[in-house]
């Protein structure tokens, strides 16, 4: 039993894990909300979707014979089309792609075989080597080749040397469109030398439409995420109510390391300062900091208060990933915070709430509490501790990151509510 | 970038005045094309620019000694005390120099007229801090 | 005189306004955040940029006669280069990528034929000025129809969006702003277009989902670099990190059918059936469900919600309340039966000390200027005490609505954007 929003999604999904029949009823839409007075009609009443009523539908389902569709074994066949399309005009092949749901709706350049041959030329791994498997939710995941990654790398209009990095990103079988009724957000970080070698844009306009690698690698993810995870299907595999208007480039961030006097983000996760990663995270948002309490008026601008105060409208359901202007970061040290550990340290100490607001989170009733119950630390002791005890907004410091970027025009940062979810060696895929 | 190849944006070269960041963006020299590959003309996307009137700079002072000199703060963070520093510097190795700092009036991006009126009829030059 | 950071800006900008020639000094960067004896030091010292001491400098500037060239008057003009480009496809995508007319990203290539058949998207000539853009305070660039349309086939436009991208184009608004700050803009479609154009104002309406969505606000961005001159880094773009939402910008088809309330075009004068898009400028997006107050009880109250949201929005900008249809069905159940009684809720009930307020970005910078000036409500503002308990937003006009979104759960988002115009779509046509 479902709600009418998740009607095809429910068919759909039961489809692809083998019970195409499976007896499904529905209720309108939503529970939540709602009173008991209010649901009781839901029972009372009709499945909105077949028009029957409800609690007669349900006992039919559990009790009408099955029929010989209902119990056939054996698999069935999953069609993605023909493997070519054409010869034809590239304006048609433009239309083939965006009508059948291959695209982001944006111009894509046409994956011929010249275009994928070349970008193959990017890595010295086999065209039909799989590279991982993907699915946007709790699907049944997709596998993909080398060769089906390069034409998603060439539509998104990756140039070849960009290909190890969509590689790493593919073979993390992390999608950019998660099914979720949240829309969530995604962002990646890029560190090591390749970032020069392929003039990535890590000063002014870091994050925004500034240089083709960051853009296209950026985009590519959402493409990997559509055609090789099955993402995207609005209905289907995505749910997001609202949707959110950075998951067509996501949030590419290549770490400012030169300017920057911390450590940069891979090598706090153990790599060498001249491997080439990138990192995947994946929550809400991200914001700018200027709303902030302090973020303006002084002479002396206190970042640590800011940051902490941007973090008091996030969401324990992700952490923290605060980017910084180089700028800021040399504001931070002179006020002390000569390692990212340190601030880090800070900021979860002194980022405090009641008990009380925490558990009257929604997302923490949905997520935490059931941890709670079963005594997961530190969230049994966070559901059981006096109303007004002060808890810090995340388990511990390390669920807050920091990386650097942009072009010192001013000392600004922004800070996303998301989750750090790995790091992967680019290397790997040259 | 230095200011003359700066300046040669000013209707020179189209290129340059399209993306004078492109150097920034290492230029792939195009492929050359096969005889049968087929080619196609484009439009140049760009909008219409206005011409630039020039403007003569202000002549200039014989000397700056015993002349009133007007120190202006526009609003941006720190100039103001940036400008009281360098008030200071005046006071103590060119006392003879008359400083006259003042604040512009309203937000940064707005005139102030009247405070240009005043500079003309009792300065006799301005040095203006803008940026952070 | 002006910090090295802003040394390009500087100098192309007084080349743009006439003075090519214009007597520049440089400081270190940047002076904002530096003590007194900090900058003092910059005042003893030498200009970063040409090595000479700063002070020498500037008393040179002001004694050492003018050149020759610093005398000319006259007029220049500015060429943007030829009027069309040939070569292969593959050739130009990369000249239009390197010359700085893309968003980095693969275009339809406006090809005679191309814009030809954008053209037939609009009753007017292509010859006719939509008017002009400047991406701050620059000088203002025009363009025609013709030329909307290069970034309209450009952004992989049907030529059925052809008025909405002119409509846009002619509110002269860019959406690369050359602020340090990195602003986000966005947009509101309402009016029987949105269904004519199957734009998309269910699941997924802020994302990738549909075709009007994605390359409308997209064409946005590509006139703000082409027609408005926009989107130079340096030059005429400072942001210093930059803004995500600036590739696409936030595209609204607002969820007139779903809606309990009238759509935004109609708050603002027009008939339902007119078609119109607004504009927003501000700060980004985030979402609401995330505040305190999304309660974990039956019983969500979005009006506390986005109240307690809004605490980390500036007040400069206004706030543009992004609500999914379930919320806003909620909301009028809880006794909000227009707009206006939530945005008046909000703008009462949304409040600061005067201490945060004086601290918060912008204030000291735009308002208290004002405040000086006597404008209200910063006048009254600056004069109370800290303590004082004051509206987190300068006026009820300061908030927004508007309804979108596929009801697959109750969230809202909320920007921190401001009203800026309403432009008819239906006069493009």
């Amino acid at each position: 039993m479902a709600t009418r929003a998740f009607a095809d999604l429910a068919k759909s999904n039961a489809s692809k894990r083998g019970m195409p029949h499976i007896r499904a009823a529905f209720t309108p839409h939503p529970v939540w909300g709602k009173t008991a007075e209010q649901l009781r009609a839901y029972i009372d009443g009709n499945d909105p979707v077949s028009g029957k009523p409800l609690m007669k539908e349900i006992i039919d389902g559990l009790t009408v014979p099955l029929t010989a569709e209902d119990t056939k074994t054996g698999m069935m066949d999953v069609s993605v089309g023909p493997p070519v399309y054409g010869p034809d005009t590239l304006d048609n092949l433009q239309k083939h792609f965006l009508n059948n749901g291959m695209t982001d709706f944006l111009p894509v350049i046409i994956p011929t075989q010249e275009k994928v041959d070349a970008m193959l030329k990017g890595t010295s791994h086999k065209p039909d080597e799989v590279v991982g498997k993907m699915a946007a939710g709790a699907f049944a995941p997709w596998t993909y080749t080398v060769r089906q990654v390069a034409v998603n790398a060439v539509m998104a209009g990756c140039e070849p040397e960009y290909f190890p990095i969509v590689l790493a990103i593919a073979s993390t079988g992390m999608a950019a469109l998660g099914s979720s009724t949240t829309s969530f957000a995604y962002s990646m970080v890029i560190n090591g030398p390749i970032r020069d070698q392929l003039n990535m844009n890590y000063g002014i306009g870091a994050m925004g439409p500034f240089a083709q690698p960051n853009a296209t690698i950026g985009r590519a993810w959402t493409l990997l995420g559509k055609n090789l995870g099955n993402g995207g299907i609005a209905g289907d595999t995505y749910m997001g109510s609202q949707g959110n208007n950075t998951n067509y480039n996501n949030i590419v961030i290549a770490e400012n390391e030169k300017e920057s006097p911390w450590t940069p983000f891979h090598v706090q996760k153990g790599f060498k300062p001249e491997e080439n990663v990138v990192s995947l995270f994946a929550g809400e948002d991200i914001r700018q900091g200027h709303g902030a309490r302090g973020a303006g008026v002084l002479e002396n601008p206190m970042f640590d208060d800011q940051i902490s105060d941007m973090f008091r409208t996030l969401t324990s359901q992700f952490n923290a990933l605060v980017i910084c202007d180089p700028l800021t970061v040399k504001r931070l040290v002179e006020q002390g915070y000569d390692t990212k550990e340190k601030l880090m340290d800070w900021l979860w100490q002194n980022t405090k709430r009641t008990a009380k607001e925490y558990r009257d989170s929604a997302f923490v009733y949905t997520f935490h509490k059931p941890l709670a119950q079963r005594g997961i630390e530190p969230y049994a002791t966070w559901y059981n501790c006096p109303e007004d005890t002060l808890i810090p907004w995340w388990p511990k410091p390390d669920d807050i990151a920091l990386v650097v970027t942009g072009g010192q025009t001013n000392p600004f940062f922004q800070v996303g509510n998301l989750n750090y979810r790995v790091s992967v060696s680019i290397d790997k895929w040259m | 970038m230095n200011r003359r190849k700066l300046l040669s944006l000013l209707g020179m070269s189209p290129a340059l005045l399209a993306g004078s960041r492109a150097e920034a963006q290492k230029t792939r020299t195009g492929k050359s094309a096969a005889p049968e590959e087929p080619k196609y003309q484009a439009l140049n996307p760009k909008g219409t620019p206005p011409p630039v009137k020039l403007v003569p700079m202000a002549p200039r002072l014989d000397t700056i000694h015993g002349k009133t000199v007007y120190l202006v703060d526009t609003g941006f963070m720190g100039g103001g005390t940036l400008l009281q520093q360098m008030q200071a510097w005046f006071n103590q190795n060119m006392p003879d120099v008359t400083v006259v700092f003042r604040k512009k009036a309203g937000p940064y991006m707005e005139d102030d007229p009247p405070l240009w009126k005043e500079i003309k009829e009792k300065g006799n030059a301005a040095i203006m801090a803008i940026g952070h | 005189m002006i910090t090295k950071a802003f040394k390009d800006l500087a100098i192309l900008n007084a080349a743009k306004r006439g003075m090519p020639h214009e007597r520049i000094c440089f400081t270190p960067h940047p002076v904002w955040g530096k003590t007194p004896d900090e900058l003092r030091v910059y005042v003893d010292g030498p200009d970063p940029v040409s090595g000479k001491p700063l002070m020498k400098e500037i008393v040179d500037a002001l004694t050492v006669p003018l050149s020759d060239d610093e005398k000319k008057s006259g007029i220049v003009s500015v060429s943007v280069g030829p009027p069309t480009f040939t070569d292969t496809a593959d050739n130009l995508q990369e000249f239009y990528l390197n010359n700085g007319y893309t968003d980095f990203l693969p275009i339809i290539l406006p090809t005679q034929e191309k814009v030809d058949a954008m053209l037939k998207g609009t009753g007017h000539k292509p010859d006719e000025v939509v008017g002009k853009m400047a991406a701050g305070a620059y000088p203002a660039w025009s363009y025609t129809v013709r030329q909307v349309a290069a970034s309209a086939v450009m952004a992989g436009c049907r030529p059925e969006y052809f008025p909405i991208v002119l409509a846009i184009a002619s509110s002269g608004v860019a959406s690369l702003f050359s602020s340090t700050n990195s602003f986000a803009f966005a947009m509101i479609i309402n009016g029987p277009i949105r269904d004519k154009l199957e734009f998309n104002y269910g699941i997924g309406a802020l994302g990738p989902f549909a075709q009007p969505n994605a390359t409308i606000g997209r064409a946005w961005t590509l006139m703000s670099k082409n027609l408005g001159n926009g989107g130079i880094p340096g030059d005429t773009y400072l942001g210093s990190l930059g803004n995500n939402l600036n590739y696409n910008n936030v595209v609204i088809a607002e969820n007139e059918d779903a809606s309990p309330w009238p759509p935004f075009h109609v708050q603002r004068g027009f008939k339902k059936e007119e078609n119109v898009v607004s504009l927003f400028r501000g700060l980004g997006v985030v979402p609401g469900q995330v505040a305190r107050g999304s309660s974990a009880n039956e019983n969500v109250q979005f009006d506390y919600q986005m109240s307690d949201l809004f605490s980390t929005f500036t007040g400069f900008f206004g706030a543009l309340i992004i609500a999914d249809p379930l919320v806003a069905i909620r909301l009028k159940e809880q006794g909000y039966d227009t707009k206006e009684k939530l945005i008046a809720w909000l703008y009462k009930n949304t409040t600061q000390t005067v201490k945060d307020y004086k601290s918060r970005n912008y204030a000291y910078l735009f308002e208290y200027p004002q405040a000086l000036q006597g404008r209200e409500p910063f006048a009254t503002w600056y004069k109370l005490p800290d303590d004082a308990v004051i509206p987190h937003f300068p006026r009820p006009e300061s908030f927004n609505i508007v309804v979108t979104g596929g009801q697959t759960n109750a969230y809202p988002q909320a920007g921190n954007l401001s009203y800026g115009v309403s432009v008819s779509i239906d006069k493009w046509m």
